[in-house]
């Protein structure tokens, strides 16, 4: 029998020449960058290779440390918050009732949204004087009214439920998906058996929604680690640095002061912090997984 | 037999795409935007054969900054002519990206300009811009609640900050304020801040001998006393948050009895159908601390020709035309911006219509620029952090956080000295 080889490498090499062109290189390019000093307004200075240094200098700048905190706080505040409120979201979506396609349209609207609208918008919402927080809040008496952004202690707080508000939709929408993949005879045969309905949701929901809700936490703790438009449009950082995050900071160092190797340093740490994420997320959550899919 | 034909068509086409040269203008979306519109078409009616593109980009400075910077930084030669803030000609020349204009740019002609926007201009004694627009920090204030109160408008900070607490006090109005002006952490802060510190006879940091000086004790004075006596006492916390548009609807809306912006302001707020306070508003000097001279930091826009342009001969024909003392008075006519050309604060229509000029020639000419150093930007973020946090904090150890700051900023001009020393 004559033997067929599939032109399996002519197949693939459109996507792996994208990938290499817009994902690997960049990839590459940063981590080579961050092992130079190169100011762009400072061309005499040449482009020198200085090998961990901007590394040592990353480890010992107090101001990328507080944004590192600041960019933790970020994640580990929004990314429960928004895959607890997605799961809510995507349980009522699930049932069946009148007018659910347009609540499903609907739920989708803030994430549909450009972020830098959202965030401008947000941005008037907060205002110490027009905002409509205040006046939900406290009506007239604008005694007690608040600077949400304007307070080191509660900006990072307003960014946060933007984001939240932005994003929950977000993680819903996967959470749906998972919800949707769940074989309706289960249900059938647990009401058969008389389970009640939290343990329909402990022993059915739950486990077999786990890889959508892996997902759902997985995008949203990177996106959240990367998070830079709302804080671009809302503070630029301040007030006191105390809504300077990682990627912000490093949007400053690279773009605005022009020093591409020590941008490209914070650049490749956030990275690596995703990237480590990440696999401790599959580790934890996605091992027992894979491993019962394979013996099916 | 296909290619070859293509390529005669595109043969035969050229001289007639080549006959009309482009130029690309890289701006922003202003209230000038109606009358330069008018200005370019009357450029290119004289001009046959030469089309400028307009392409205009975010009217915040630090957004424009990396619009213009990307641009420059790739060597696009699709830039010919872009506004360059006064806060950017030595990074700019540093880092080869604006084009020289001493051969175009007689010293004739640059002594018609302004002095201090044609020095922020300047890097290594040569000039890479020609200013357009130029912006100093002024004071506005409620003519009608001064004079209720019977004040005469405050020459010193203390002083300022004595009337408004008596105002506030009496007019138990619980939505005004004090003083309203730009104390978010972003640009605009440097720029308040240093009026304040160099209000106090200190200064941001010595340009001879490349060192910061915020540790001086007069230049953290002036920061104490911004922290308790202006956020702290007569200001509401919101503030920190505000820029230019935020401050400036909050005095329109008439909640603000001392308010600090650009010359631009004046327009709006006696516009009537934009404020409440039409009519009411008059403007002076900034104050200063007692036995100190007043100090406006110094704003405005230029224009200037990339490096990378393939025409800079047009461009600068372009540049020419936009700055001249015509176009200038036609822009100032009908924008009420403050014009660069010296001659027409002197002039008698311009004076007619806007009589303020007059006043205010005098703050333009001694107006202050910001450090004019290729590093300005690492500057001013560290600067822009230790103010923010220095005022926002009511218990902020400003002695450490000022101690940081120089230090911060002493490692960055530390760059500067290898120069020196190749």
């Amino acid at each position: 029998m004559k033997r067929y080889h599939e032109p399996v490498w002519q197949f693939l090499s459109p996507s792996l020449v994208v990938v290499g062109v817009f994902s690997l290189y960049p990839i590459f390019e940063s981590f080579r960058l961050s092992f130079y000093r190169m100011i762009l307004t400072l061309p005499w200075l040449g482009q020198k290779f200085v090998g961990w240094r901007n590394y040592a200098d990353l480890i010992s700048d107090p101001v990328a440390l507080s944004s590192f905190t600041t960019s933790a706080l970020f994640v580990a505040v929004t990314t429960p918050i928004e895959v607890l409120l997605g799961l809510g979201m995507a349980l009522v979506l699930n049932e069946s009732f009148r007018g659910r396609g347009w609540l499903r349209a609907v739920v989708l609207i803030p994430w549909a949204v450009p972020t830098v609208v959202a965030s401008q918008m947000w941005r008037f919402i907060f205002n110490d004087r027009y905002g409509v927080f205040n006046y939900l809040l406290f009506g007239d008496a604008t005694q007690f009214y608040w600077a949400p952004l304007a307070e080191p202690g509660l900006a990072l707080m307003s960014i946060m439920i933007a984001d939240v508000w932005k994003t929950s939709a977000f993680a819903a929408l996967i959470i749906l998906a998972g919800l949707q993949g769940i074989p309706h005879e289960l249900y059938e045969a647990v009401n058969v058996d008389g389970a009640s309905a939290w343990q329909k949701f402990r022993h059915i929901t739950l486990p077999l929604i786990k890889p959508a809700l892996l997902l759902a936490l997985l995008f949203r703790t990177i996106d959240a680690l990367k998070v830079f438009d709302l804080v671009f449009v809302m503070t630029q950082g301040g007030p006191a640095d105390s809504t300077n995050v990682l990627q912000f900071y490093g949007y400053k160092k690279s773009f605005a002061e022009g020093m591409i190797g020590y941008g490209s340093a914070i650049a490749v740490a956030v990275f690596l912090v995703s990237l480590l994420l990440s696999l401790l997320y599959i580790r934890l959550l996605g091992a027992g997984l894979l491993r019962k899919e394979r013996a099916a | 037999m296909r290619t070859i034909f293509s390529l005669a068509i595109i043969l035969f086409l050229a001289p007639c795409v080549e006959a009309q040269t482009q130029l690309r203008f890289v701006t922003w979306t202003s209230e000038a935007a109606k009358v330069w519109t008018q200005i370019i078409a009357d450029f290119e009616a004289a001009h046959p054969g030469v089309k400028v593109v307009q392409e205009v980009g975010p009217s915040s400075s630090t957004e424009f900054h990396d619009l213009i910077t990307q641009k420059l930084r790739n060597r696009d030669p699709q830039l010919d002519v872009f506004f360059m803030d006064v806060i950017w000609p030595a990074e700019f020349a540093a880092a080869g990206w604006a084009l020289p204009l001493d051969e175009f740019f007689p010293i004739a002609e640059q002594k018609q300009f302004l002095e201090a926007p044609m020095q922020a201009d300047r890097y290594a004694q040569r000039v890479y811009g020609v200013p357009v627009f130029v912006d100093a920090g002024m004071l506005y204030f409620r003519k009608d609640l001064l004079e209720k109160h019977g004040f005469a408008p405050p020459r010193t900070w203390p002083e300022l900050v004595r009337q408004a607490q008596s105002i506030l006090a009496q007019e138990r109005d619980p939505y005004l304020t004090g003083y309203s002006a730009q104390f978010k952490q972003y640009e605009g802060l440097i720029c308040n801040m240093m009026e304040f510190i160099l209000g106090n006879g200190a200064t941001l940091w010595n340009e001879q001998e490349l060192r910061s000086t915020l540790q001086d004790t007069r230049a953290k004075e002036a920061v104490r006393f911004v922290r308790d006596q202006i956020v702290g006492a007569i200001s509401n916390r919101g503030i920190l948050a505000y820029q230019e548009s935020e401050s400036l609807a909050l005095f329109t809306q008439g909640k603000a009895i001392f308010h600090r912006n650009w010359p631009y302001a004046w327009e709006v707020a006696n516009d009537a159908k934009q404020s409440k306070v039409a009519g009411k508003v008059g403007v002076m000097p900034l104050p200063a601390f007692p036995g100190q001279k007043s100090v406006a930091t110094l704003g405005g826009w230029q224009l200037a020709i990339s490096r990378f342009s393939r025409q800079p001969q047009i461009a600068w024909q372009f540049v020419q035309f936009m700055t001249s003392a015509e176009t200038q008075k036609r822009v100032a006519l009908s924008t009420g911006r403050a014009p660069a050309r010296a001659a027409l604060y002197h002039d008698a229509e311009i004076l007619k219509r806007y009589p303020q000029f007059d006043s205010q020639y005098q703050t333009f000419v001694r107006a202050v620029p910001r450090p004019r150093t290729p590093v300005y930007l690492p500057l001013a973020n560290i600067m822009q952090r230790y103010f923010s946090s220095a005022i926002a904090i009511a218990d902020s150890d400003i002695d450490g956080l000022a101690r940081s700051a120089a230090r911060d900023m002493d490692r960055m001009l530390e760059l500067l000295r290898d120069r020196r020393q190749p």
